[in-house]
Order: structure tokens, then C-alpha cells, then sequence
């Protein structure tokens, strides 16, 4: 159990990245959603020792994580939002030295837990292959991989599945879903469908702040029957924006499809619509003033 | 297409005015070039101290060496401004802007080729301020001239910059990667040094055109300039610095037109050449083929209950690891072959190139010589290392973006500190293993199989290398605190240069230099007594790296924490329990070793900087010599007891003097001159009443209550001690020592009087501590020194010593052998001499092994270190030889034994006591002799100083100018001839030419005024360089015998006299006497003035003839006289000169043998232009004039034409 309270951090040029962030994670997958620059990235390399907050607190299991970082480190997994590697190096060898420096100490021990990730990540056949190489996919379950290194307590994956084709992203998906079923993982992403997909439970983030928090299914219910669509000609999108409290638009089949939120039914020809999770993210910017332009 | 170029160019332009690089760089150099010119303690080579603050040749040299740095600039801000597109990840955006492939090329070269030549021309304006600082000595600043500034602009720095530009902007563009660029600066660096060293003295000529800076062709142009002509000429472009200057400009041009035609706008490094393709092709080579596996995935899916293990183990585990990763990266690096290569080449260029040994033979390669070769210019390296590879390995992590996944692992930082000083370790090792191996593999390939893997292992490891290990402590913490590589270098370059420059300010203790005292090593004494304070001073330091270890440790940043309030807090945070603990244990040893260290170097023993020192000389002149012309008796019977303590550095000198009043009035007062560094412990001086004591200074004033009369004598008699406790923070002596200890009477008795070789010889060093002018010498034939000998002495003392010292050594001292005796577990020797000498005797101990032989009735005896034995019988047989010429060409032999006694090598030169010769271990011993086609300068050194038991103990010279010439070119002279009649004239020529070169060099040296030699002012150039060739021009011309005849005649009229003593006019009239009317001119250009000749072959036409070949040779001669600082004047030239005309040369002949002549014979030469004609039986091959350099040419090389 994650508990982070009053999180705060204001950057040396004013930006404020952090606002007041308080959360409680469960075990389990834990989504934060949030549009680009929203502070997600700040969050995680906050909670992952890798920057120091200004004020606030983050406590682990019973322990102030803050204050005994080699404590939290000892149990923490991180996926970086982007990472490198030493040149013309190997999973397997990175993954020994990750290992080493998590503290395994055991020359036998490392390699088997090397051995047994690099086949938990399918990435066994290419074991010795330079990672220098490696496709975006195999970078990203290279990436879990070390992550997963010395049993976690906590995982933070920040951003995994961006730039994945729609395989690799179900691959990935598949191997986040089975480690949370042990552990805390919290998955920081801008796509909806990552949270949608994964997670229990979730967070929308923007502009510092935490702007919502609950289990996806109860969000979504709380948006159901008062979501309502309509396909319009690309001309009268503007119209509507005017007269309607429109969520979002799409392009669907040339024409864009208007999602409107009211209580009840707006216009004649608006047919109620089945709400989604989309629908939640973009109604909760929007309730904080932060439109989104499609 | 050119307002594109022009529009990129000021793009570029505006970029680097932008740029703190650039203004970082231009304000290095301006300081550069103003503290090399304006401060006495920031100095490039070749400027001496005689030399105006403004010459124009040191503002030239200055921006030679400026030009060289600035490949540093040049690489920064070229390779800068020809990858910033790249990098930026601008390139695809600018490539499909439509600006033209050339356009943007030329631009940017242009741009950043400008700026580079900016940031090193204010160097120069450095150099142009310093000159008018207020500070400068005014009779060193000369009058402001334009040239010489206008010169170094577009002879110097225009084409250099434009060279090292080109290439780097080509590198840098192909490879499109500023590292490449860099380690193509680094091979071109090193290429550079090596070839420098490499290339001896016979290859200037090729180096003058093939040296990319022109630094070579300006260092040959000038080899020979005298102070004057360094304080008022610009060099003209002419000659190979044309020609230099034309072949690079025109390769940089070409480089840069290869450049722009083969450069096209795509996103992949284009060329496989050069030294990108270097790169890849190392890259592959260096790839570890991957292992094909065949084992299968291991199958277990449960979850590994491993979880993270605490404790040293761990932390052993996670250091492993990582320095295993840093280590991966440097040795897939090409850096590092670069090094290593560096590594082989500097042992092997610098054992065949700079170690040649005296007149280009060799010396064997003994370990320690080799230590020396690697340690010498090997501190460049070490910190090119230390800087390039800090920076690199400590920013590693975070450039390559693996920083967040590993600082999210619970290492502690101090194991990513010690893994980075690991590695710098591990380059620095493998090093110093290379230089090791190439060390022992020259020893093999010269046929040297003594190998001492253990004083390898110390010299270059403990005690040179702990330093290098050391160094990359404060450099790895540098880098953790600097917040990018770069700036990390500039401040670890910073920290470095002020403490180098510290001591030139005074500050020189090596408890806050981060430094040891030197430990000099020498065969005979291994590493002595250096080894405690060296061994105290590294534990102190060693201390205080740990402590930087742990400031490294606690303020190294994790993630992204790189501000200082969160880092501090932290480190405060965590400096607790054990580590609080380590470090007030490690501050406190650190603190008590410095206590104990203080207590040796400023308690026990008199910390002095080098400006105590000299105020002290100063001080000791100013005082007392006022007082030098007091008279003061003479020392007519000397006896010494001297007790040497090798193992304890101590020893206890006792003795009496017979002091004489040989003069015409009564003497009332006595004064005595001691080494500071005695203690007194009685000094009886009978019916004298101490009136001034100066310990400090070493100055005692006696004032007789009843005064010394004509005739009269009394005995003075001393107890005094040479302690050397604990150890010293610099300098401590070198005569004293476990084995080898090496003194004369000067250190360990007291002298009468006041002693005029203390006084300070640097004239600008006198009007610092306001001394006039100094005088070397009193003038030739004034009178009142006409009674005092050269060693400013009157008269010639009976002698007898008795040297107690270690059971296992042999002490020597001057005179024969009495008696020898053990006592109390010491051994003794007495020594008397049944003749009076001068009363300057030297005093040796050692574990010696002896050699000895027979020449008549005298015996020979060599008294050398054990391992030494090589040249022995060498030495043995140039005392015979020399014996054999000097008794039958000048007179008998005084002595009935001959004494070679070795000393250790921290000196190098041999001096000649009475039948006694203490010849360092650093010349001779270990000379390689094996080919005969050297020059045998053990040989030489032997004769020459056998030689001085004539020019020097049977005849001296007055004090005054010109003694040397009686003493040393008379040994000189005497030595050339043994030689001759050893190895043949021919030999003679290459042995004058290395005499004939080190004058002209040296000459530019000057401090204060060149002589002629009958006027020399104990100049060693003078008197021993050009001393050979006068007299080998004056044998020459009026033969050996009638040389041979006026030296007979010299020491019948003045050996063994007691005054007036002889003087150099005294001998060059004996040389007159013998000479023909015809040689009196020449004797007066040879001895009374300074002569140089132009003498060249311009053209020579060979016509066959019936039965032979007719050659008509054409030839330039003039003839110029200089005054002392060297300013020349043209005067008629009328000569009998040779002119010789010489066959095909044998190939199995060395270089610088002539073959046997078809003829040689003397001609009249007179000034301008002339042709001769010969007839010769064979085909000539060469012919010259004056083809033996008899003469002083300043340029040699053209007295010989090929045909």
C-alpha cells in the first residue's frame, strides 16, 4: 500500500509540477492518466527517489519513503519514461549489472533471475543481441525486465506502451496484468486505453493536480445515460461547440461524431451514446476548464 | 548561392559569440599569452631569462606554442559548429530547407574557423598587454614594434589555425561525431610529441617541412640566433618556413575542398576513410561475436523470491559490476589504443630519440634510465587521461540515459565514485603495463638482459605512479560536483594549474600541494632516504583522498537532484554513524601525520622556499662582500677527520688547518665561510675573539688580539656535525646518503674568507633583490689577482685525512693510501699526499667493487658499483692511453696513482681531484660501447679528466677571466688528441660537429655577455665547446708539435708555481711563439675575438679530362665578427681555408663520415664570391669547403655540396 500525501514541487522557473498530490494505491494495477505535461512523469520520478519533492509526504507499507530512499529503492521496480543503455550491451549483461547493483550478490542467483526474466519478457532469444537494436517493444519488456529485477514491491512504469504497434502493446498489456496481481503497480500513461484496459483503479492528472480518483467501471457508470452522440458534417462542428456542452469529437467515416454531456437529451436527432472511459478523461478536464482540442 | 553562405556564416558567427565556450577559450588564451610574457613563473621552453619580455622571437615562439594549444579550441569550436546540426537533431529539418550542401559547409567552416582563430589571437593580445606591465624589469622591455605581432599573425597563427581547422572540420563533419574529432586531435597530439622526440638532430631539415605548425622550420631558422638577434629580428619567410607554410596551407586547402566535394546532405556518416572509418572499423573488430546457444529457455515461471541483500557483500558485488561496465566501455574505446600506442611509441621514440647520451652515443638501457624515459614526458599523458576520462565515465551514466534506471537501485553513491576511480586506475595501469613491456622489450632488443622487474614495479608504479592513482581521486569529485563534463574539465584544469603555480608564488610545502617530495633514483643508492618522506607525504594525502571519497560520496547526485540545496541536505542527512566515524578517523590520522610530517620538514629541519634561498645568496653577498678584499691568510697544511654514518645521513668532520700569513703586512682579523647546514660544535681559532656570528648565512668574523705577522702561522681547528634529521619537504642533499656518499672539503670544513661562488649569476634574479650587475670575474691581467689561482686560493696545501665509515665501504679522499683499520665495527682509512695541492679535496664512501691495473709505475685503479662493471676496462684503457700521450707530448705525471671512484647519478659529471676522479654513475658507467662507430665518450670524459691533473693541478690560471681556458679547452684539447691518436681524424669530425652545434646553441643562451675564449668568464660553451674547436683550427693549421711544444713550454715556465699565476694571454703567446707570422691573424680570431665564417659551396662543374676529372667549384665565404650579444659585423676574409673534394660514399660508413679524400688541400679564401678548379684522378661524389667544419659555421650543412 502506497499512501502519498500534500505532494508538492515548483520548478525553478515557476512551473508548478506537483500541486497538493495526495493519493492511496492499493496493490493491483494503478492507471494515472493525464495529457502531456500534466506532472505524471514528476509523480513517478518523485515516488521513484529520482527527484525530491518540496513538500509532502510518501509512505510505503508503514515506512516514510522519503526519509529511508535506500529503503524504498531496495523494493521499488522503475520503468523510466525513456532510458538508454551502455553501448553494445546485452539484456543479459545489463540486466546481471542491474541486478548487482539492486544488491544480489549471489553470482548464480543473478543469473538465474536474469535467465528467468529474459523468459518471462520473451526476450530469450535475443538474449545476447546488442539492446542498442532493439525495436521499441523489446525495449519496453527490456525495460519491465529490470524493472522486475530483486521481487518489487512497488513498480512504476512511466509511459511504457507509447510508440508500441497494437501487438507489442497487448503483449506488454498481458505482462503488466500479471504482475499486478502481487504487487503495487502504478502505470502512468496518456492513453485511455492502457487504464481502461489494466487497472482496478485510476487517477486523472493535469496541471499538477489530481482531478479525480476512483475504479474506471464506477466512473464510467457515473457518466452513463447522459452521454449523447450525433454525426455532423465537419462545417457544423463549430455550431455545436457553440450551442452544446460537447465533450469530445471524432472523425468517424469522414464525418465527426459529437459527443455532447447533458442530463437529458439536448436535441431531438442526439441518440443517447454508451459512455466510456474517454468520455470521463475528457469530461474531467473539461469540467477544469481545460478543453481539449480534437 | 553566396548570400546563402553568407547568411549561414553569420548564423555560425552569431551562434559562437553566443557561446560561453568561445569566450571561455578567448579569455584562457588571453591569459595565457599575458602571464607567459608578463609573470617570471608561467614560461614556454626556449625563453630564457636574458631575453626582452617583448623580443620578437618570444612573441613569435609564444604564439607558436599558443597555435599548438588552440587544437584544443580549434577542435571544440569547429567540430562544435560542423556537428551542432546534428546533434540537435536539426539536420533532417535543415536539409530539407533547401540551404545548398556548399553553402552550409563553407559557412559554418568559415564561422567556426574564424572564432577559433579569435579565442587564440587574444593570446596574442595577451601577450601585447603583458608588455607594458608596470612590474617588468625596464631593461628587459624592449622598444614596441609592429612586425613581430604582425608576423605572428599571418605567418603563425592565420596558417596554423587554418591547417588544424580544416582537418578537424573534415573529421568532424564525416564522422559527424565531435569525439571523433577529438581523438583525431589526441593521435595528431601525440604523432606530433612523438615524432618531435623521435627525430633526432640529423632529420631538422625533413622535419621543417613535414611539421604542420612550422614550429620545427622556426625552431631550425633560429637554432642558432644569438640574444641579440632573438631581442631584434623577425624571421624572414623565406627558406623552409616558406616552404612549410606553402605545403600546408595548401593541404588544408585541399582537405577542405575534399570536404565540401565529397560532403552530402544525408543523415548516415558518409565516409568509411579517415578516421570515422577507423572508428567503425575498430567498432567491429571490437565486438565480441555473439555465442551461439543452444540451450534452451529456462522454463521455471514461479516467481524468484530473491530480494535485495545489505552489507559488504553486496556492495562488493555491485562495485564489481559496475566498474566491470566502465572498464567494457573504455576498452571498446578507440581512446584508449590511442593511449596505449602513445604508451609504446613514447617508450620507444623516447629511448632512441632524446636518450642518445653525449655525442650521439648511447647509453646502455638500464631499468632506472628507462623509468626515466617513461616518466618523462609521461605526466602529459597520465593528465590527458586523468581530465578526458573523468569527465567521460562520471557523465557516462547520465549521457548514455541509463541514469534513472540505475539510481532507482538501491546502490550506495560512493560505489558509483569508486567504480569510476577504478576505472581511471585501470587505464592508468594498463598504461604503465604497456610502457612496462615495451620497457623490457628495448632492453632485449639492445641486448640488455638484466631485467629489474622490481624497481620497475617501484619507480613506475609506487613511487611515480601513486601520484597518477591519486590525481584521479580529486578529479573523480571534481566531476561529481561539476554539473557537465566540460565544465568539470575546466575545473579540474583549474585546481591543477594553481597548484602547479603555487610554488612559483612562494607556496612550496607539500602539505598543501597535494604532492610528494621527488624521490630520485640511483643505481648505487636505490631510492636512499626519499622513501620515508615519500611514504609519509603519500599516507598523508592518501588520507585525504579518502576523505574526497567521501565528499564524492555524499554529494553525488542521484536522478535528477543535481541542485545544490537538495544535495546538501541530503549529504548532511546521511553523514552519520559509520561514515561520521571514518572520516574523523581518517581526518585524524591525516591530521597526525601532518604534525609528524611538520615536525621533520619545519621543526627538525629549516622549511626554505626557493625565494629564501636566493634572499639568502643575496643576503650573504650583500653583507660580506664588502669584506672580500680583507686579506686572509693561506691554508698551507690541511688534516681532516671525517666519521661517516652512510646508513644515518650524518656525519662528523674534524680536523685543523695551518693557516699562513704569506702576504707583506699583518693580517688582524680572520674570517671563515661554513656551510649552513653545520653545526658547530668548537671552532678554535687561537687568540681570536668572536666578533660576528651568522649562522644563518655561515659567516664567522675572528678578531685576532694579536695580529698575524708576515710569516707568521697559526692553527685553527673545528668540531663540526652534519646532522640531516628527520626529513626535509624539498631538497634534500644528495651527498650524504646510504651509498655513495659524496662530499668535498667546502661542505664539511670551514673556508677562509668570503665565497664568491655563492653569488647569484641571474641578473634579473640580482635586481630583484637589488644586487648590481653581476660580476663573474675580475678582468684579465688586472694585477691584483695575479697571486690568486683560478680557485681563488694563493697557495697549494699539504694534505691528510682520515675517514672513518660503514664496515662494508671504502672511503677515498686525495692523496695515498696510509693505513686501513677496523674499529669498533667501522672501518678506517687514512690518507696522505706527499706534495701540496690545491685545497680542494673531495670525500667518498660506498660498497665499492675495484678494478686494477698498471700504466709504468703508476697504478690505475677504478673503485665502481658492483653492477657497473661495463665501461671498466674502457676507462682503464683511455687512462693508459692518455698517461702514454700527456707524459710524452706535455710532462711527467706528478702522481704515482690514477683513481676513478664512482658517484651516484644525481649529478652528471666527473671532476678531477688530485690522482682522484669522482665520475658519476650517470655518464660513462652505463654508456653503450658495444658499436664501434660511436663516439667513445667514456673515452673522452676519462682523458679529458686525466687531462686536468695537468691543466689544473700542475698549472693553474690566475683568477681572473679566461682561467677556464687554461684549465678546461686545455683538457679539452688534450682529450681530442688521445682520441685522434685513438680513433683516426675522421672520428674527430662527427665529435666536432656535436662541439660546433652545442656552441651555436648555446650562445643564444647567454645570460649576460659572450666572450672570446682567452676573455671566457668559466662559460661552459666557451670554454669546452668552442674551446675544441679553436684549438683543433689552431692544431690544424700549425701543426700537433708546435701546439704540443708551446703547452711544454707553458708548463715549464708556470707548473707547480706559488704565483703569479698565469693567464690566457700567457698561453696564447706561447701559441704565437710557435705559430708562423702567417697564423698570427688566426690565433687572434680563434682566442681574441668571436668569429664566424659563412662558408658555402654554390656550384661545382666537373669536366672530364684525359686522365680524370676537372672541378671547378664555386664558393661563397664571408666572414663576420660578433660582440657579446651576439650583434654582427661583416669583416674581410683572408684565409688559408681547406677545400676538399671527396669520392663515392661507402655505404658501410656512418652518416656523418666522409669518405677518404681525392684531395683536400688549403686554399686562399677571401671574402664574396670565387671558383676554384682541380684536377682529380677519380669521379668526385662531393666536394666542399672547409668540409670538416674546423671552422665556426653557423651554417654547417652547406660546406658540402652532393654532386
Amino acid at each position: 500500500m502506497l499512501s502519498i500525501s500534500g505532494l508538492g514541487k515548483t520548478y525553478g522557473n515557476g512551473v508548478e509540477a506537483l500541486v497538493d498530490v495526495s493519493l492511496e494505491v492499493p496493490k493491483g494495477l494503478f492507471g494515472l492518466l493525464g495529457p502531456n505535461g500534466a506532472g505524471k512523469s514528476t509523480l513517478m520520478r518523485t515516488i521513484a527517489t529520482l527527484q525530491s519533492p518540496d513538500r509532502g509526504q510518501i509512505w510505503l507499507d508503514g515506512f516514510d519513503a522519503l526519509a529511508d530512499t535506500t529503503r524504498l529503492r531496495s523494493t521499488l521496480g522503475y520503468l523510466p519514461q525513456e532510458f538508454g543503455a551502455y553501448p553494445r550491451t546485452s539484456p543479459k549483461v545489463m540486466l546481471n549489472h542491474i541486478a548487482a547493483l539492486k544488491g544480489i550478490a549471489g553470482k548464480s542467483e543473478r543469473r538465474d533471475m536474469v535467465e528467468h526474466l529474459l523468459a518471462q519478457t520473451n526476450l530469450w532469444d535475443v538474449r545476447d543481441k546488442s539492446i542498442d537494436t532493439f525495436s521499441g517493444g523489446m525495449k519496453q519488456r527490456f525495460g519491465i525486465a529490470q524493472a522486475l529485477i530483486g521481487d518489487p514491491k512497488l513498480v512504476i512504469v512511466d509511459e511504457p506502451t507509447a510508440g508500441l504497434d497494437p501487438a507489442e502493446r497487448r503483449r506488454f498489456h498481458n505482462l503488466l496484468a500479471r504482475i499486478g496481481q502481487d504487487v503495487v503497480v502504478i502505470l502512468s500513461t496518456h492513453i485511455v486505453e492502457d487504464v481502461a484496459d489494466l487497472c482496478p483503479r485510476m487517477a486523472i492528472m493535469a496541471n499538477g493536480r489530481i482531478l479525480l480518483e476512483g475504479e474506471p467501471r464506477a466512473l464510467i457508470g457515473s457518466l452513463q445515460g447522459r452521454l449523447w452522440s450525433k454525426l455532423v458534417p465537419m462545417a457544423e462542428v463549430e455550431a455545436y461547440r457553440q450551442a452544446l456542452p460537447v465533450v469530445s469529437t471524432r472523425l468517424v467515416g469522414g464525418q465527426v461524431e459529437v459527443r455532447v454531456f447533458a442530463a437529458q437529451r439536448p436535441e431531438a436527432d442526439l441518440q443517447p451514446a454508451a459512455a466510456t472511459l474517454e468520455d470521463v478523461y475528457f469530461a474531467t478536464l473539461q469540467k477544469h476548464g481545460l478543453s481539449v482540442e480534437l | 548561392m553566396r548570400s546563402l553562405l553568407w547568411e549561414v556564416c553569420r548564423f555560425e558567427c552569431r551562434n559562437q559569440l553566443r557561446s560561453p565556450l568561445f569566450a571561455a577559450l578567448a579569455a584562457t588564451f588571453f591569459l595565457l599569452g599575458f602571464l607567459i610574457t608578463a609573470s617570471e613563473k608561467v614560461s614556454v621552453g626556449g625563453l630564457g631569462n636574458n631575453l626582452n619580455f617583448n623580443a620578437p622571437f618570444a612573441i613569435v615562439q609564444i604564439q607558436y606554442v599558443l597555435s599548438m594549444i588552440g587544437m584544443l579550441a580549434a577542435v571544440a569550436i569547429v567540430g562544435l559548429a560542423a556537428t551542432r546540426d546534428f546533434d540537435a537533431k536539426m539536420a533532417e529539418i535543415l536539409f530539407a530547407s533547401g540551404v545548398g550542401e556548399r553553402s552550409w559547409l563553407l559557412g559554418r567552416f568559415i564561422g567556426g574557423w574564424l572564432f577559433a582563430t579569435l579565442a587564440v589571437l587574444a593570446g596574442l593580445l595577451g601577450t601585447l598587454v603583458a608588455a607594458f606591465m608596470p612590474w617588468l624589469d625596464p631593461n628587459r622591455v624592449g622598444a614596441f614594434a609592429a612586425e613581430p605581432y604582425l608576423f605572428a599573425v599571418w605567418g603563425v597563427l592565420l596558417p596554423n589555425l587554418l591547417v588544424i581547422c580544416a582537418l578537424f572540420f573534415g573529421v568532424a563533419v564525416f564522422t559527424r561525431s565531435i569525439v571523433a574529432a577529438y581523438v583525431t586531435a589526441l593521435g595528431f597530439m601525440v604523432l606530433y610529441v612523438v615524432v618531435s622526440i623521435a627525430a633526432d638532430q640529423q632529420h631538422t631539415r625533413w622535419l621543417a617541412l613535414a611539421d604542420p605548425f612550422g614550429i620545427s622550420a622556426f625552431g631550425d631558422l633560429t637554432r642558432y640566433w644569438t640574444v641579440f638577434e632573438r631581442n631584434t629580428q623577425v624571421p624572414a619567410l623565406e627558406g623552409a618556413l616558406l616552404y612549410n607554410r606553402i605545403i600546408w596551407i595548401g593541404a588544408a586547402l585541399l582537405m577542405l575542398l575534399a570536404t565540401v566535394l565529397r560532403f552530402r546532405f544525408n543523415l548516415a556518416p558518409t565516409t568509411r576513410g579517415g578516421a570515422g572509418g577507423l572508428v567503425e572499423l575498430l567498432r567491429i573488430r571490437l565486438r565480441r561475436k555473439t555465442p551461439m546457444r543452444t540451450e534452451a529457455q529456462p522454463k521455471s515461471r514461479q516467481r524468484l523470491a530473491v530480494r535485495s541483500a545489505v552489507g559488504w557483500q553486496a556492495d562488493l558485488a555491485r562495485l564489481r559490476s559496475q566498474l566491470r561496465m566502465d572498464v567494457r566501455g573504455i576498452v571498446r574505446s578507440v581512446p584508449f589504443y590511442v593511449l596505449l600506442a602513445f604508451g609504446l611509441f613514447n617508450v620507444a621514440g623516447g629511448f632512441y630519440g632524446s636518450i642518445a647520451g653525449l655525442y650521439g652515443t648511447p647509453v646502455l638501457p638500464v631499468t632506472d634510465l628507462m623509468i626515466r624515459v617513461v616518466e618523462g614526458s609521461f605526466l602529459f599523458v597520465v593528465f590527458i587521461i586523468i581530465v578526458y576520462y573523468s569527465g567521460e565515465l562520471v557523465h557516462r551514466e547520465r549521457q548514455l540515459r541509463v541514469v534513472d534506471v540505475l539510481d532507482a537501485t538501491p546502490y550506495p553513491s560512493g560505489i558509483m565514485v569508486l567504480a569510476k576511480v577504478g576505472a581511471l586506475w585501470f587505464v592508468i595501469t594498463a598504461l604503465l603495463l604497456v610502457m612496462l613491456l615495451t620497457s623490457i622489450l628495448v632492453q632485449t632488443l639492445n641486448g640488455y638482459h638484466h631485467y629489474e622487474l622490481g624497481l620497475y614495479l617501484a619507480g613506475l608504479f609506487a613511487i611515480g605512479g601513486f601520484w597518477f592513482y591519486l590525481w584521479c581521486i580529486p578529479a573523480v569529485l571534481i566531476q561529481v560536483l561539476a554539473p557537465g563534463k566540460f565544465s568539470g574539465m575546466l575545473m579540474f584544469l583549474l585546481v591543477f594549474m594553481g597548484l602547479q603555480t603555487l610554488p612559483s608564488l612562494g607556496f612550496e610545502h607539500n602539505l598543501y600541494l597535494f604532492s610528494a617530495p621527488q624521490a630520485p633514483y640511483s643505481a648505487m643508492n636505490g631510492f636512499g632516504h626519499f622513501i620515508l618522506p615519500v611514504t609519509a607525504f603519500s599516507l598523508y594525502w592518501l588520507c585525504f583522498a579518502v576523505l574526497l571519497l567521501m565528499v564524492a560520496h555524499l554529494l553525488y547526485p542521484r536522478g535528477s537532484d543535481t541542485g545544490w540545496r537538495v544535495r546538501m541536505s541530503g549529504a548532511r542527512s546521511r553523514f552519520v554513524g559509520e561514515l561520521r566515524w571514518s572520516a574523523t578517523a581518517a581526518a585524524l590520522v591525516m591530521a597526525s601525520l601532518g604534525a609528524w610530517i611538520f615536525y621533520n620538514t619545519n621543526v627538525l629541519n629549516d622549511y626554505q622556499t626557493k625565494d629564501d634561498r636566493e634572499l639568502a645568496l643575496a643576503d650573504y653577498e650583500k653583507r660580506y662582500q664588502p669584506l672580500s678584499l680583507l686579506p686572509q691568510p693561506s691554508v698551507i697544511d690541511l688534516d681532516v677527520k671525517l666519521e661517516i654514518y652512510p646508513e644515518q645521513r650524518r656525519l662528523e668532520s674534524r680536523g685543523s688547518a695551518l693557516l699562513a700569513n704569506d702576504l707583506d703586512h699583518a693580517i688582524d682579523e680572520l674570517h671563515f665561510t661554513l656551510a649552513p647546514h653545520l653545526s658547530v660544535l668548537s671552532f678554535d681559532v687561537p687568540g681570536g675573539e668572536l666578533v660576528e656570528e651568522d649562522v644563518r648565512l655561515g659567516y664567522y668574523r675572528y678578531r685576532l688580539t694579536e695580529a698575524l705577522r708576515p710569516g707568521e702561522q697559526r692553527t685553527v681547528s673545528w668540531d663540526l656535525a652534519w646532522r640531516n634529521p628527520g626529513f626535509e619537504n624539498a631538497g634534500s642533499t644528495t651527498r650524504v646518503v646510504a651509498n655513495g656518499t659524496f662530499v668535498n672539503n667546502g661542505e664539511i670544513a670551514p673556508m677562509l674568507g668570503y665565497d664568491a661562488f655563492r653569488a647569484l649569476e641571474d641578473n634579473s634574479v640580482r635586481r630583484k633583490h637589488g644586487l648590481p650587475p653581476v660580476q663573474r670575474l675580475p678582468a684579465l691581467g688586472d694585477p691584483q689577482w695575479l697571486d690568486v689561482a683560478e680557485f681563488r686560493v694563493r697557495r697549494r696545501t699539504a694534505f691528510r685525512a682520515q675517514i672513518g665509515t660503514a664496515a662494508d665501504q671504502i672511503a677515498l679522499a686525495p692523496g695515498y693510501l696510509q693505513r686501513e683499520w677496523t674499529e669498533g665495527g667501522r672501518r678506517y682509512f687514512a690518507y696522505e699526499m706527499d706534495a701540496p695541492i690545491w685545497p680542494f679535496v673531495s670525500f667518498t664512501s660506498a660498497r665499492y667493487a675495484v678494478a686494477r691495473d698498471q700504466w709504468n709505475d703508476v697504478a690505475l685503479e677504478v673503485y665502481y658499483h658492483p653492477q657497473h662493471g661495463y665501461n671498466v676496462d674502457a676507462m682503464l684503457r683511455a687512462s693508459k692511453r692518455s698517461l702514454d700521450y700527456f707524459t710524452r707530448e706535455f710532462s711527467p705525471y706528478q702522481y704515482r696513482q690514477f683513481r676513478i671512484l664512482e658517484f651516484p647519478g644525481y649529478a652528471t659529471f666527473a671532476q678531477a681531484f688530485p690522482n682522484t676522479i669522482p665520475y658519476s654513475e650517470a655518464i660513462g658507467f652505463v654508456a653503450d660501447l658495444r658499436k664501434p662507430d660511436r663516439i667513445d665518450y667514456v673515452f673522452y670524459v676519462t682523458a679529458h679528466e686525466l687531462a686536468h691533473q695537468w691543466w689544473g693541478h700542475q698549472v693553474a690560471g690566475a683568477y681572473m677571466q679566461g682561467s677556464t681556458m687554461i684549465t678546461e679547452t686545455l683538457a679539452q684539447y688534450s682529450a681530442l688528441m688521445v682520441q685522434e691518436a685513438e680513433y683516426g681524424p675522421e672520428k674527430m669530425r662527427r665529435f666536432l660537429k656535436f662541439e660546433l652545434d652545442n656552441y651555436l646553441k648555446s650562445r643564444g643562451g647567454e645570460l649576460i655577455e659572450e666572450l672570446p675564449l682567452v676573455r671566457v668568464e668559466g662559460q661552459g660553451y666557451i670554454h669546452y665547446r668552442k674551446g675544441s674547436l679553436a684549438m683543433y683550427a689552431l692544431k690544424d693549421y700549425v701543426g700537433e708539435q708546435a701546439v704540443n711544444q708551446a703547452l711544454r713550454s707553458f708548463l715549464q715556465r708556470f707548473a707547480f708555481v706559488d704565483g703569479p699565476y698565469p693567464t690566457a694571454s700567457d698561453l696564447v703567446a706561447e701559441f704565437r711563439a710557435v705559430a708562423g707570422s702567417e697564423h698570427q691573424a688566426l690565433i687572434t680570431d680563434l682566442f681574441e675575438k668571436i668569429v664566424l665564417f659563412d662558408l658555402k659551396v654554390t656550384a661545382a662543374v666537373v669536366t672530364p679530362v684525359a686522365d680524370g676529372f676537372e672541378v671547378a667549384i664555386s664558393i661563397d665565404a664571408r666572414k663576420f665578427e660578433a660582440d657579446g650579444a651576439g650583434q654582427e659585423r661583416e669583416v674581410p676574409l683572408d684565409y688559408q681555408l681547406d677545400v676538399g673534394i671527396f669520392p663515392q660514399q661507402d655505404r658501410r660508413a656512418g652518416e656523418s663520415d666522409l669518405p677518404q679524400p681525392l684531395l683536400l688541400e688549403k686554399q686562399r679564401i677571401v671574402s664574396g664570391s670565387q671558383v676554384l678548379t682541380f684536377k682529380v684522378p677519380a669521379a668526385p661524389a662531393q666536394v666542399g669547403i672547409d668540409p670538416y667544419n674546423k671552422m665556426i659555421d653557423r651554417n654547417p650543412e652547406d660546406n658540402l655540396l652532393r654532386l
